[in-house]
């Protein structure tokens, strides 16, 4: 997989997080799996379909996305309920936002799925014929990957 | 005790969301996001703004727009929502006023989206992540300009 596809959505998930959180980010060590791998507990997929195709993750722990969704409402929030989901989907919708707007200034066209929120103890994702690179973002209120697996069109 | 001449008051202003003869302007909200109708509606009605309905897609917001006609002055209008969009919503609530003033809500991303609205006859637009001041500052200029 091309680098050029992730720095969109790295750069992207900096703007917005730091915007909407107002806090110090800071990105951790890229790394690349190939087979199934585990998931946090919640994330957020979003589906790319176009001149590149796949799929984004953004992936948590409960406690992290509690806390995002607190700080985002500004209250605090312990249950994964309606409205803390509405907040992760808002969060990965906006950072999805600004990454397609910079690959498509980069010339690359597709569109996007709205993302879904997946949560559960013990899950785990596999691409076939497609491998996953992994940035790790480190925030006060806990560490989010963004899951990267698309490749151009055949 | 008369607390008005004891002390000054440090906060004459009115609430933003006030018209001139001292009423809330009234506004309906169509977003599919549970977060963002909450967003918009805290910022709102704390300077004042009197949220009169809110609707989860275009059919239920161009519904609750002809309910609460005329009693109704500003539609803030998601894009991306379910059954029916944003830019059809829009463009039959326009159809079926055409002084209704609709603001669009949108990601980043949507530029031609946007722009499609305007044409059709949208008053402004915001662009999420949503900003206290922004929201404010594009609501007003439609509010005051017509």
């Amino acid at each position: 997989m091309r680098v050029e596809y992730i720095n969109p959505f790295v750069e992207a998930a900096f703007n917005i997080l730091k915007e909407v959180l107002g806090t110090e980010i800071t990105r951790g060590e890229l790394y690349l799996k190939s087979s199934s791998q585990p998931v946090l507990g919640v994330t957020a997929i979003v589906g790319l379909t176009g001149d590149v195709e796949g799929r984004v993750l953004f992936d948590m722990s409960k406690e992290t996305a509690l806390a995002i969704a607190s700080a985002m409402n500004g209250e605090e929030m312990t249950k994964l309920d309606d409205l803390a989901k509405a907040t992760i989907n808002e969060l990965a919708n906006m950072i999805t936002a600004q990454s397609v707007t910079k690959l498509s200034d980069l010339g690359y066209k597709f569109n996007i799925t709205p993302p879904a929120i997946f949560t559960g103890e013990k899950m785990e994702v596999s691409d076939v014929s497609i491998e996953a690179l992994i940035v790790p973002i480190e925030m006060p209120l806990g560490k989010l990957e963004i899951n990267v697996a698309v490749k151009e069109k055949d | 005790m008369k607390t008005k001449t004891d002390f000054p008051s440090i906060n004459e202003r009115t609430p933003e969301g006030r018209k001139p003869d001292g009423t809330s302007y009234r506004v309906l909200l169509v977003d599919d996001s549970m977060f963002v109708k909450k967003q918009i509606a805290q910022i709102l009605s704390s300077e004042g703004f009197e949220i009169v309905g809110t609707a989860s897609d275009g059919a239920e917001g161009l519904e609750k727009y002809k309910e609460l006609y005329p009693n109704v002055d500003l539609v803030t209008m998601d894009i991306t929502m379910p059954k029916m969009d944003g830019i059809a919503s829009l463009e039959k609530i326009i159809e079926f006023d055409k002084n209704a003033r609709v603001i669009m809500v949108s990601a980043l991303g949507k530029q031609d989206l946007v722009k499609k609205a305007l044409l059709i006859g949208a008053k402004n637009y915001i662009v999420k992540p949503l900003d206290r001041k922004k929201v404010l500052e594009r609501v007003l200029l439609v509010l005051k300009k017509s």
